[in-house]
């Protein structure tokens, strides 16, 4: 495997990354360097550079099929790059330097730096056998290896930032879609992670339970610690909670900027098809 | 013709008999759960040898004679030195030759989990032995439990053929009071009777179960 040592703050490591947060950064939590990714002959991301960082809230949006789960699959360690580096607080996710030389990294390595990253996933992904209380604690308990009152404390505490705190005995199947995502949410916070992903965590949804679901992440977004990737199809939404918003289409990064400048004078003519498309839906 | 009488006084004998029939019955079952559970997860493995290795020995016990491995077990492993009670053959070769069974029905209940499933898994940083303790098993296994409990009927009406290997169950029971009194008539009904109550009360229970798991 050859990968290009060529690393990433040499230029201005800032570049990338909307002015409001630049002034604060001391490093990038999350980094792209050069990522690839292909199923066979069809390249769904093509040499992807960016830098997230810490606290960053970046909205991806663009058509279906543009890369943009797949970039945070990559980042979640669910799918390889085929190509490039990611790195996590300065550390190669997927790949471990030896003597100068890239090799792939181990289950261990990836279990350490995945600790890190959190994810939310459009089919919340709950587990049915286990009781809502459960599903939250169950990785605090086993992963973090918090003993079970601790584990159970923070698990409740999480629920009721959800608004979720009379269901914890209920199992998943008694809730409605968009009560289950947010105990998905509270289940992925619950393990204080320093990058949450959400890949379109209310497209499952019936429209009249999007709400209270983007107002959870919402309020998750306005304490601020966590860095966030959304993708999303909700506009309005990304316009509320980014600090910066990216425009995918075809595996590229077509268009990047502050919401006020993407949303209202969009520079690509793909965009700006993309843009006056979702107006009228 | 059938006499009561003596079908009354040999009737003791074939219970305690039945006695082994079922514990061989259990104890092969828990051979075939344990191992046919390895084996799925030695076919899934990564580690190529060990999954080539899992499949090939499902694939050879399949397609030999359960009366031939037995053989084999309690009449040739004893010139390799190890000689086995009739009992404990009898358990290992029936319980080896179920567990191939029993590991397709796990592989059926491990492969109707959702990928969703691995992947939350995943994003929580489970451990492989959490993630399948935790999320997997604990999802795959009761549904196919009916399907378990099938097997399990299957083998007890097996147990006879470990007669073959002079272990002195229900069916070897009957063959000696047969030949002791040349009556065979009231024996092999009594024998056939208990299979069949046996059998189909616990098919029974099964289809129940069934039902219940169904409702969950």
């Amino acid at each position: 495997m050859s990968v290009p040592l060529k690393l990433i703050y040499n230029e201005d490591p800032t570049k990338n990354i909307g002015s409001e947060v630049r002034k604060n950064i001391v490093r990038p939590i999350v980094t792209y360097n050069n990522i690839s990714k292909s199923y066979g002959d069809l390249q769904v991301l093509k040499n992807i550079d960016l830098e997230i960082a810490p606290g960053e809230k970046v909205a991806l949006i663009g058509p279906s099929g543009s890369g943009k789960t797949t970039l945070a699959r990559l980042l979640m360690t669910l799918e390889e790059p085929t190509s490039g580096t990611i790195e996590v607080e300065g550390e190669m996710l997927w790949h471990q330097r030896v003597n100068d030389k890239l090799i792939k990294a181990n289950e261990k390595h990836l279990h350490q730096v995945r600790g890190n990253i959190g994810m939310v996933f459009q089919h919340f992904n709950l587990f049915p056998h286990m009781t809502i209380l459960r599903n939250v604690m169950e990785a605090p308990r086993n992963v973090l290896g918090l003993s079970k009152d601790e584990a159970k404390e923070r698990a409740v505490k999480m629920l009721e930032q959800v608004g979720l705190s009379s269901k914890i005995d209920a199992y998943p199947a008694q809730l409605s879609g968009g009560q289950k995502q947010r105990v998905a949410i509270a289940r992925a916070l619950v393990m204080r992670p320093k990058v949450m992903l959400f890949d379109e965590p209310t497209s499952a949804l019936d429209p009249e339970l999007v709400g209270e679901v983007l107002e959870v992440i919402k309020a998750i977004a306005s304490e601020g610690e966590m860095a966030m990737l959304l993708i999303t199809h909700e506009m309005d939404f990304a316009k509320d909670v980014a600090d910066r918003i990216l425009f995918f289409d075809q595996g590229k990064i077509i268009e990047q900027g502050p919401p006020k400048k993407i949303f209202n004078n969009p520079e690509s003519e793909r965009l700006q098809t993309f843009l006056s498309r979702f107006n009228r839906h | 013709m059938w006499n009561w009488e003596y079908a009354i006084k040999i009737l003791p004998e074939i219970l305690k008999a039945l006695k082994i029939t079922i514990s061989a019955t259990f104890v092969a079952f828990v051979v075939a759960l344990v191992v046919g559970l390895m084996l799925t997860l030695a076919r899934r493995s990564n580690f190529k040898p060990l999954s080539l290795f899992a499949g090939g020995f499902v694939g050879f016990v399949r397609s030999t004679p359960l009366l031939v491995q037995l053989y084999f077990i309690f009449y040739v492993l004893p010139e390799y030195g190890l000689s086995l009670t009739p009992f404990v053959a009898g358990v290992i070769g029936l319980g080896l030759h179920y567990s191939t069974y029993l590991a397709e029905v796990y592989r059926g209940g491990i492969e109707s989990i959702p990928p969703g499933q691995w992947e939350a898994a995943k994003a929580l940083n489970f451990s492989t032995l959490n993630t399948w303790k935790k999320i997997i098993l604990p999802q795959s296994i009761p549904p196919v439990i009916p399907v378990m409990g099938n097997y399990l009927i299957t083998m007890f009406k097996e147990t006879p053929i470990l007669s073959a290997i002079t272990l002195v169950e229900i069916m070897q029971t009957a063959k000696m009071l047969g030949s002791h009194s040349f009556r065979y008539l009231e024996a092999f009904t009594i024998v056939g009777v208990l299979f069949l109550v046996l059998s189909y009360s616990s098919s029974l229970m099964v289809r129940r179960l069934e039902v219940r798991l169904n409702l969950r």
